[in-house]
């Protein structure tokens, strides 16, 4: 027995695990964190207190007024849908340009990237703020911001789905001697379909959440109505305000969830 | 309706890999002609130079009286219908709409970013559609269909074009024995009947025997037969289809045995 044990060929020496290496070096990371940021334990303990003392100051909605809410919380939703079609509009046009089997050439293919690119990396509130102190307070302001920054998402998503379509369908429609812009519109759109509704869908969805909070720096529409009434340290009616934006806010989530759903 | 004149056409793709060696041939308008030869010796790549998806590095290629060039390629493809192994069909279209992209080379962009078409185009689709006899699936979604139908709406595409020629690469490749006879039925009618130039690419040896004016033999980018099907014996058979020169092949004399 114990012969045939030492006759046993030996496992190869175990490769080093480098998990606990990693561990320790992130725990030493956000240890020196604390102490750079001056972060302290001890004001969130006392705080705590201070943060349910604040937090119950919102517990008496004040629904009053609700149906001026009705009207703004519809203006946010027209600033949403705005910007989303704004952002479909551009998407659609730039899309083919950016999608490497589309393109024309290089050039145009490159350029239409990074116009896209550029869109998507402007945030939407920054160019809220921009579009308010050039246009004025109001829902234009804030459905443009929407409009460039998502549409810079979604020329994204759309040139991606117009790269994944099977070669052999855009060379069938080559074949026929179909120009590029036919080649788009028959081979390219009618099969990423219902992956753009999808898009789309969720553009939608997104933009309305951002609505909500674009009405803060004034771009108008239940946001607005929000900054306001916080201001003023009205806390009755800001619970309100925030009820309404919740609940919008999840069935609108839920029933595009439910479509997009549908679609696939 | 139109000749085919391949004039030493050569093909280095960009890895280096040189598909076709310099391959002539004169292919008589209205006929009916097989290429046969092992994967990769070249039979897509010769057919796909003919409407210039694959653009030839050396020789050129005339249909009718025209020289294909990078220039009038559109105008070469809208008299050239091609049929594809996988159909290649737009799945979400309807099988009207898929008929219909056979004529997108005789409209204006302008009409086809509203999907319109005219009368005789409605028309000339619907006669595509009868001829292929699938004229109760018009409005059904492409990829509804089966292997066979899908096959006959990729004709019935090629059709509603009123091509020269039709190029098939592969075409019953993806099918099962009952709709491959289908198929090569259907095009060997459309050749006889409307004088239209056929050109397919196949692996079956015994269709190609059957249905063929003239098969012409590739391998390794050469043209190693080029006659009637009724020359294709067990020499020449071994010819096309060996492989690195090997004198004996097992495979090749069991395939041989059955053809």
């Amino acid at each position: 027995m114990a012969e045939q044990i030492i006759e046993r060929p030996a496992l190869p020496k175990k490769p080093f695990n480098p998990t606990s290496v990693w561990l320790s070096g992130w725990l030493a990371l956000i240890w020196l964190i604390i102490f750079d940021l001056e972060l302290s334990f001890e004001t969130l303990l006392y705080g705590v207190q201070d943060i349910f003392e604040y937090f119950s100051r919102y517990s008496r909605p004040n629904f009053e007024d609700l149906s001026r809410y009705v009207e703004l919380l519809g203006q946010t939703l027209a600033t949403a849908l705005w910007g989303s079609t704004l952002a479909i509009v551009v998407a659609v046009l730039l899309a083919p340009f950016a999608a490497r089997n589309l393109s024309p050439n290089a050039v145009t293919y490159r350029i239409a990237r990074e116009l896209l690119n550029f869109m998507r990396a402007m945030p939407d509130l920054l160019l809220a703020l921009i579009f308010v102190a050039a246009l004025g307070l109001g829902p234009l302001p804030g459905a443009l911001a929407l409009g460039v920054h998502t549409a810079g998402f979604l020329g994204k998503f759309f040139a991606e789905s117009l790269e994944r379509v099977d070669n052999g369908i855009y060379e069938a429609v080559t074949a026929t001697g179909a120009s590029r812009i036919q080649l788009v519109m028959y081979a390219g759109w009618p099969s990423i379909q219902r992956e753009a509704l999808g898009y789309m869908l969720y553009i939608f969805d997104r933009n309305v959440r951002m609505a909500a909070v674009l009405g803060l720096v004034g771009a108008g529409g239940i946001g607005l109505a929000l900054h306001d009434t916080l201001r003023m340290f009205n806390y009755d009616q800001s619970a309100a305000l925030i009820v309404v934006i919740l609940v919008t806010i999840l069935t609108i989530d839920y029933l595009s969830t439910w479509i997009r759903g549908k679609l696939n | 309706m139109a000749k085919i004149i391949i004039k030493d056409i050569g093909k280095r793709y960009a890895n280096g890999f040189e598909a076709l060696k310099g391959v002539s041939a004169e292919i008589a308008a209205g006929s009916f002609t097989v290429i046969l030869g092992p994967s990769g010796a070249g039979k897509s790549t010769l057919l796909r130079t003919i409407n210039g998806l694959e653009t030839p590095t050396a020789g050129s290629i005339q249909i009718g009286e025209q020289v294909v060039t990078q220039n009038n390629l559109r105008e070469v493809r809208s008299q050239v219908g091609m049929v594809f192994q996988h159909f290649n069909l737009v799945d979400r279209l309807s099988v009207m709409t898929n008929v219909l992209t056979g004529r997108l080379s005789h409209r204006s962009w302008l009409g086809s970013l509203l999907y319109l078409f005219r009368r005789t185009d409605l028309d000339l689709a619907h006669d595509a559609l009868i001829r292929v006899g699938l004229t109760e699936k018009a409005w059904n979604r492409a990829d509804k269909l089966s292997g066979g139908q899908q096959q006959r709406v990729g004709i019935a595409r090629a059709l509603a074009q009123q091509p020269r020629v039709i190029l098939a690469d592969e075409p019953v490749a993806s099918l099962d024995p009952v709709a491959s006879e289908e198929i090569m039925g259907l095009l060997r009618e459309i050749c006889t009947r409307d004088g239209i130039t056929v050109v397919v690419n196949l692996h079956q040896v015994e269709l190609a025997k059957r249905f063929a004016d003239r098969i012409i033999g590739l391998n390794d980018g050469l043209v190693v037969y080029d006659g009637p099907a009724s020359g294709l014996d067990r020499v020449t058979l071994s010819r096309i289809y060996s492989r690195n020169g090997d004198q004996v092949d097992e495979q090749l004399e069991t395939m041989l045995a059955y053809a």
